[in-house]
């Protein structure tokens, strides 16, 4: 099957988005570099939380520990309810203040639907 | 080895849905699930109120014309705010593909062999060629997916579960596809033999439809291989009997007159708009006279404001949504009708992808 797709859509190309690129929005790069170094280090360290927390309990109920279960197991659910209500405090608490210019600080978590 | 022995779901019932490789990567993603949730959908309303009083402040035309929805993007992205909101959406987007891409491709293997083995299997089918000419304009990253849906054979496993992060936990159990399927418009005189979704996905919408006509012969079509593999993977997984078949929808290898129901979800601001033209009217082809077609997707024909052409027109820009924007500004209901199709009133206010239904003709 030959591509004949793109007759009169040459101009696509073109438009926004086409690439997905690397966009940059403040006037000093350095600026978006260090968000994201922000975010990154938020997850990183939410990740720690969250395995700790996880260590913790298998610890505290078995006394003894593999890897697997640390790799690939899941919490409890009642530690899992309380690690997702932790994990969203501590996303409010350390990002919220970017949006206090116009209230934004307190909104609640949504879905995007 | 069935499919449940190799994978195991985790946070959706919808069918098969693979946790990620570490309990590491789950806890990562919660974290940007979260932090989408509330440095970005939470904040969508209180931006736009705080942006449109910026625009208002600064006496910038309201009017959604080429011009004006410029001006807005030059004012409003000299905003600290807005920036801030823009690169948190950026970077948060980044770190979540990157995860689920690299927590997938450490069990590649055992995702590809899925796919395979549920080939042999049915209800159902999927037929795909290695060798198709995929048009270049599908090719795009959409919402930055890494490799997008035709260029990385586990485009489904990482849509899936990246859908899942994007929405915040709202695309849980085809909750949405199941809402939008019952809506869907059908034949007046109830007959539902055939039915087809274009640009099928992962097989949300098509499946729920069937799931509605039982006894109709049911079809999803994708360009994408390995969507309508992982589609059918998923629905052979919950036991509904669908055909899943790589196809371009500007380009139906189906016969005239040959379904009594079409539907597309969310495909048409991934078009560009002469392609959703033909994608249009090959509805009206293989439909049969009183056969209906339901397009579900946004609002289109500018019913938004300056600020709404702002947002669209960032999205195409960091989202990789290079056709939003024209598509904002076409009229998809006026091409459907000017195409043939007797339309039924569309109110794009009762929902934001609320269906646009149109029949053929009985004559």
């Amino acid at each position: 099957m030959t591509n004949k797709k793109n007759n009169g859509l040459e101009y696509v190309k073109d438009l926004p988005g086409y690439d997905r690129g690397y966009p940059i929005y403040f006037e000093n790069e350095l600026v978006d570099h260090l968000i994201s170094i922000v975010l990154e280090l938020g997850a990183e360290l939410w990740v720690v939380k969250d395995r700790l927390a996880h260590l913790e309990e298998i610890l505290s109920e078995n006394n003894k520990l593999s890897l697997a279960d640390l790799q690939t197991g899941k919490p409890s659910e009642l530690l899992q309810e309380k690690l997702d209500e932790e994990r969203q405090q501590l996303v409010k608490r350390i990002y919220g203040r970017l949006y206090s210019k116009y209230g934004g600080d307190v909104a609640e978590s949504e879905g995007a639907l | 080895m069935t499919i449940n022995q190799t994978i195991y779901e985790r946070g959706k019932t919808a069918g098969i849905f693979p946790s990620l490789s570490s309990r590491r990567d789950e806890a990562y993603v919660g974290f940007i699930e979260d932090a989408r949730n509330l440095l970005m959908h939470a904040q969508q309303k209180p931006i736009g109120e705080y942006s449109r009083s910026l625009l208002q402040d600064a006496g910038k035309s309201m009017e959604t014309d080429p011009k004006s929805s410029a001006e807005a993007q030059e004012l409003l992205m000299k905003d600290s705010v807005l920036k801030t909101y823009y690169r948190v959406k950026r970077s948060l987007q980044e770190s979540f593909w990157e995860c689920i891409l690299n927590s997938f491709n450490m069990k590649k293997n055992e995702l590809l062999q899925a796919l395979d083995d549920a080939e042999k299997i049915g209800p159902g089918s999927v037929s795909y060629d290695p060798d198709y000419a995929v048009a270049d304009y599908t090719k795009r990253e959409i919402h930055l997916q890494p490799g997008g849906y035709v260029n990385e054979p586990l485009a489904g496993f990482i849509y899936d579960y990246g859908l899942k992060v994007f929405m915040g936990g709202s695309a849980d159990n085809d909750a949405a596809h199941k809402g939008l399927a019952s809506t869907a418009g059908a034949p007046k005189d109830g007959q539902v033999s055939r039915i087809l979704d274009l640009g099928c996905s992962a097989g949300g919408t098509i499946t729920a439809l069937k799931n509605i006509y039982p006894d109709a012969e049911a079809w999803g079509i994708d360009v994408s291989a390995a969507m309508v593999r992982y589609a059918h993977l998923r629905a052979a997984e919950q036991n509904v009997d669908i055909h899943f078949k790589q196809m371009h929808a500007e380009e139906l290898d189906f016969e005239d007159n040959s379904f009594d129901i079409v539907t597309a979800t969310l495909l048409f601001h991934e078009l560009p708009v002469s392609m959703a033209k033909k994608v249009i009217a090959e509805a009206l082809r293989v439909l049969r006279p009183g056969g209906s077609f339901t397009i579900f997707d946004f609002p289109s024909a500018n019913k938004q404001d300056v600020y709404g052409m702002f947002f669209g027109e960032m999205d195409a820009l960091d989202n990789v949504e290079p056709y939003i924007p024209e598509y904002v500004r076409s009229n998809v209901e006026e091409v459907m009708d000017d195409t043939g199709f007797e339309m039924f009133p569309y109110d794009p206010s009762k929902g934001l992808l609320i269906g646009r239904i149109g029949t053929k003709p009985e004559n």
